[in-house]
């Protein structure tokens, strides 16, 4: 009997674990660190933003300033297919740039978050 | 007899389980990171400024024009949904395929609000809805 039990173990490992799935999204163009970084506050022009990141996702008119707003999302799904029981998790996460322009065209703020870097993929649908 | 009727039962109990158990599904979607009054406490408004809260929360998901001033929005939602079919209890005793099924989706989505002054200083603050956290609950009624 003692030489059946990992045979038995691994059969029904095998028939409750048929399957597993991976899935990705992304929508937008990552938005480069090293871009970010060379903004400089009160230097930067709007037409240097405009060469080192491209043309903003949105621009945002805030008290008499332009705002360019940058995003990019990162998605990951991973689904555990189980006989008995399926589970299924998607994370969501964005990149947000906001670069605030005065009057002048030049940048006077830059606020950026990079929440997609701690994205996983995860099956477990339960707890955090 | 005794012990053989024990076995059956014991059978019958892994059927049902089984087939109460199949067919279910559980399924998590979030979007970005949820944000509970714990995370959103260090806000004192008339000190804290754009710049502490975007340090603590990351950025925000919009950005626009108040009375006041400005008001950034941080969007998250986390939607929770069960599902149980117990058409699968009558499968193998079926010569069709089927379908009882209960469901329930809890959407989650909620946002959190901070208006600022001209200077960036926190004025107020609160979550659109005030979300709680449900279990996974597959009973629609």
């Amino acid at each position: 009997m003692r030489f059946f039990q990992p045979f038995l173990f691994l059969a029904v490992v095998a028939i409750l674990i048929q399957g597993c799935a991976f899935s990705r999204g992304t929508l937008g163009d990552d938005i480069k660190t090293e871009a970010v970084s060379s903004i400089t506050k009160g230097v930067t022009t709007k037409t240097e933003v405009l060469t080192l990141l491209g043309a903003p996702d949105r621009v945002l008119p805030l008290n008499g300033r332009d705002v360019y707003q940058y995003y990019r999302y990162d998605a990951k799904a991973g689904s555990l297919l189980l006989i008995l029981i399926n589970f299924s998790r998607l994370s969501v996460k964005g990149d947000d740039l906001f670069v605030m322009l005065n009057q002048n065209g030049i940048v006077e703020e830059v606020l950026s978050s990079k929440r997609t870097e701690n994205l996983e993929f995860r099956f477990w649908p339960f707890g955090e | 007899m005794l012990r053989s009727h024990g076995h059956f039962t014991i059978f019958l109990l892994f059927v049902l389980m089984g087939g109460l158990c199949s067919a279910c599904n559980v399924v998590r979607v979030t979007l970005n990171t949820p944000l509970t009054p714990d995370d959103v406490a260090f806000i004192v408004p008339g000190q804290t400024t754009l710049l502490e809260v975007i340090d603590r929360l990351g950025s925000p998901d919009s950005i626009n024009n108040s009375e006041t001033g400005i008001v950034s929005v941080h969007r998250f939602l986390d939607m929770k949904y069960a599902r149980v079919n117990f058409g699968w209890l009558a499968k193998p005793w079926s010569p069709v395929d089927p379908d009882l099924i209960f469901s329930r989706t809890g959407f989650g989505t909620d946002a959190f609000q901070v208006f600022y002054d001209s200077n960036g200083i926190v004025v107020q603050h609160s979550f659109l809805r005030h979300v709680i956290d449900r279990p996974f609950h597959p009973y629609p009624f």
